[in-house]
């Protein structure tokens, strides 16, 4: 099963691109694009990594069961 | 060591190995088929020239070694290589396992022995990788 995730949205209100994302948080564009399509479940850490780029409080506001 | 991992990406289409991304990629691989063909011409007696040919190709082996260790890769990329590599490994262990099979029925009817020993080596060597691996990932992880 797969998350439901708020990233692009979170990453557009910042206007951020999938590219400046992925470099700042060490991962690359596909997998950036995957997890905004929910294909992807990330780590952990990866999960905490794109809740501080993208300025969020809760990992929760980004990530969705 | 020479070549550098941005200059190259990881071959996931045909075969394994790298394959060049970059125009340094592309530069690093013409120097290497220039001085492959230099090497040639080297006015020096067979038996140095072969040793020259294997110190070269050894250099280039553990080049491309570092190159692939070096190489960036994330989480994402790191699961699917795993899973296609064990797809891999499946294939190959079924085509060997068929291949003992059919040598054994070869050998029962001819009544002498005609299974390759490569083929043993090769389920026994993966057999041995295998506990390695889990042994170390169970004590790293």
């Amino acid at each position: 099963m797969n998350m439901k995730t708020f990233i692009a949205d979170a990453r557009k209100k910042l206007k951020m691109t999938q590219e400046e994302l992925a470099e700042k948080v060490d991962v690359t564009r596909q997998t950036i694009i995957a997890l905004e399509q929910g294909r992807y479940n990330p780590s952990l850490q990866l999960a905490y990594n794109i809740t501080r780029a993208l300025k969020a409080k809760h990992i929760e506001d980004l990530f969705e069961f | 060591m020479i070549g550098k991992p941005e200059w190259f990406q990881r071959r996931k289409y045909s075969g394994w190995g790298l394959s060049p991304k970059t125009w340094q990629g592309y530069a690093y691989i013409a120097v290497l088929i220039a001085i492959l063909f230099g090497l040639q011409l080297l006015p020096v007696a067979g038996n140095t020239k072969v040793i020259i040919m294997i110190v070269f190709a050894a250099i280039i082996a553990l080049d491309t070694i570092d190159i692939m260790m070096r190489l960036k890769k994330d989480e994402r990329e790191i699961v699917h290589e795993a899973i296609a590599e064990r797809n891999v490994a499946w294939f190959i262990i079924i085509v060997i396992a068929v291949g003992i099979a059919y040598q054994s029925s070869q050998s029962a009817v001819l009544g002498k022995n005609v299974v390759d020993p490569f083929l043993i080596i090769a389920i026994l060597g993966g057999m041995i990788v295998k506990v390695a691996s889990n042994i170390y990932l169970d004590r790293k992880r």
